[in-house]
Order: C-alpha cells, then structure tokens, then sequence
C-alpha cells in the first residue's frame, strides 16, 4: 500500500523526498482529476490533501471520508492556515451528529 | 399495542417469552454502546493528540523545506527529490470492537542513503527529507485513528437507534399487549365463574323447588 499526495507545490515536492507520490493542484478541476487518479489506482491506500484544496472538492472528499471503508483520507493543514488541523471533535460532531 | 392475538394463556406465555427477549436484547445493545462510547473517546483523545503532533511535524518540514529551497534553489531541490529513492510503504491490518472493523497502519520506509554526493548540496536536505519522513509516520497513524473514529461513530449512532426503539417502542409496547392479554384472560375467568355460580344456583334452585 502506498500514500499519494494532492497539494500545492511545496508540500508535494516535500513528500517525493520521501517517496510519495503526488500530483500539484491548485483549483476545483486540478483537485478533482488528481483526486480521481488516486482513486482509480488501488495501490494508493492513503491520500493525503491540504485541506484547502480538500476544501474545493469538499463534496467528494467527505463522501469518501465518511462513507467508503476505503481509502483512507489524511487531511492536513495548507502552508496558509498556519498549520492547525480542524477540530476532530468538531469533525465527529459533523459526520454524524453525536456530540461528545 | 397489538390487540388482535386471542387472550389464550399460551399466547400470555409467548408474549411473556418475547418481552423477556427483548428485554435480553436492550441490556446487551446497552452494554455494546457502552463500549463503543468508551472505545469512542479514547480514540478521540488519541486523535486529538497525534493531529498536534502531526501539526508540528508538518510545520517543522514546511519550515526546513523552505529553508532548502531558499538556500539551494527550488529547482534542484526538486532535482534532489527525484533522486532520492526511499519507498514509503503501509501495512494496512485490521482489529475488531464489537463487530467494527478498525483499519491499523504500520508504516515502513526502505532505501538507503545517500542518495546524492554531499558536494553542493545543504544539509538542509537531509534535515527535509528527516521532517517529511516523520510527518508521514504520524499521517498513517492519524489516517487510521480518523477512519477508526468515523466508523465507530457511524455504529454507536446505530447501536442508539436501536437501543432507543427497543427502549422506548419495542418494550412499552409489548407491555402493554401483555397486560391487556392477561387482563382478557382475566375477565373471561371471572365471566366464567359466574357462569357457573349461575347454573349452580339455577340448579339447586331447580332442585328445592322439587
């Protein structure tokens, strides 16, 4: 199994040092068809956005995250939102209305 | 309330049977919420912790990656990168609480430096390539704890819906048939025993009258 990465250039070229691949996205289509690639593949079992660009396919992103077993969804902070994640609790809260 | 079942002492025994089932069934629906709650929150917490974790490592790697870049130029930091063949690969393994399968990640790098000459280039590098490697450890481990929490999540919801219906649908319900059959059955040995004090008297009355 392996991780792929969809963000903006400098997080995407941050993780093919280490050997992850990637694709660069900067808007709803590029994030869409990157999105779509590493779903068509099913040797990615990871995907990592930035939840900006998360933000621009969200309809996707939470169908996935929420519903499907499988990838699993890793959002992480874009450089621009001064890397703090959304709250989980605010997430659990969304996805299915139980308060904790 | 269901009321069309005979009133018959064999239907009182089943109804009796099958409110002492559903009864079963709540207390066992409530101790698997339980446990899933529980399981819940400490995932959450562990969540919550790694996400900060994760945070940093990620903010440390953007910051020595950008230190890289200014030092040496993008483009060969992005020529670097291509050079380097580590593999970063998961094991993905699954456990189960209560019937819900949890995803768990256990990731590995292979691939052995170095992977470029050391003339020309930054430490700086190696120090990128350190940070994102870490940030990637704690990514597998915080993909699995969110999976882990959206399906346990999705199940509690489930387990309270029932845990509900039996609670406040199922169980009242199946009380009160129960009452109204045993009420029947009641009634008509009453109405029974009248009937026969009825007779008897008609009876006895016939006979003192002879």
């Amino acid at each position: 199994m392996k991780y792929f990465v969809i963000g903006d250039y400098d997080t995407v070229m941050g993780f093919s040092l280490v050997g992850v691949p990637g694709q660069i996205a900067s808007d709803a289509a590029g994030a869409s068809s990157a999105f779509d690639r590493a779903l068509d593949d099913r040797q990615y079992g990871i995907i990592i956005i930035t939840d900006e660009i998360a933000d621009t396919i969200r309809e996707k992103v939470d169908k996935y995250l929420f519903s499907e077993s499988f990838p699993l969804i890793v959002e992480i902070p874009g450089p621009s939102r001064g890397g703090v994640s959304r709250d989980l609790h605010a997430l659990v809260n969304q996805a299915i209305g139980v308060a904790l | 309330m269901d009321t069309s079942i005979a009133p018959t002492r064999s239907n009182l025994l089943k109804l009796k049977e099958s409110l002492e089932f559903a009864t079963l069934g709540h207390d066992l629906l409530d101790q698997k919420r339980t446990i899933l709650v529980s399981e819940l929150l400490r995932l959450v917490d562990q969540a919550v912790n790694y996400q900060d974790r994760m945070d940093a490592a990620m903010d440390k790697a953007r910051k020595v990656l950008m230190r890289t870049v200014l030092e040496q130029g993008r483009l060969k930091t992005a020529q670097l990168s291509s050079a380097v063949n580590i593999q970063s690969d998961f094991e993905l393994s699954e456990r189960k609480v209560m019937g819900v399968r949890l995803p768990q990640v256990q990731t590995s790098f292979s691939g052995q430096g170095p992977f470029f000459s050391p003339e020309g280039t930054s430490i700086l590098v190696e120090n990128a390539i350190e940070a994102f490697r870490e940030a990637l450890e704690l990514m597998g481990h915080l993909a699995e704890l969110k999976v882990s929490i959206m399906r346990l999540a999705r199940e509690v919801k489930k387990t309270v819906r029932k845990v509900n219906s039996l609670e406040k649908i199922v169980i009242p319900d199946q009380k009160q048939t129960l009452a109204y059959t045993s009420d029947r059955i009641e009634e008509a040995e009453r109405e029974n025993y009248i009937l026969l004090k009825a007779v008897k008297k008609s009876l006895s009355e016939k006979r003192g009258g002879q």
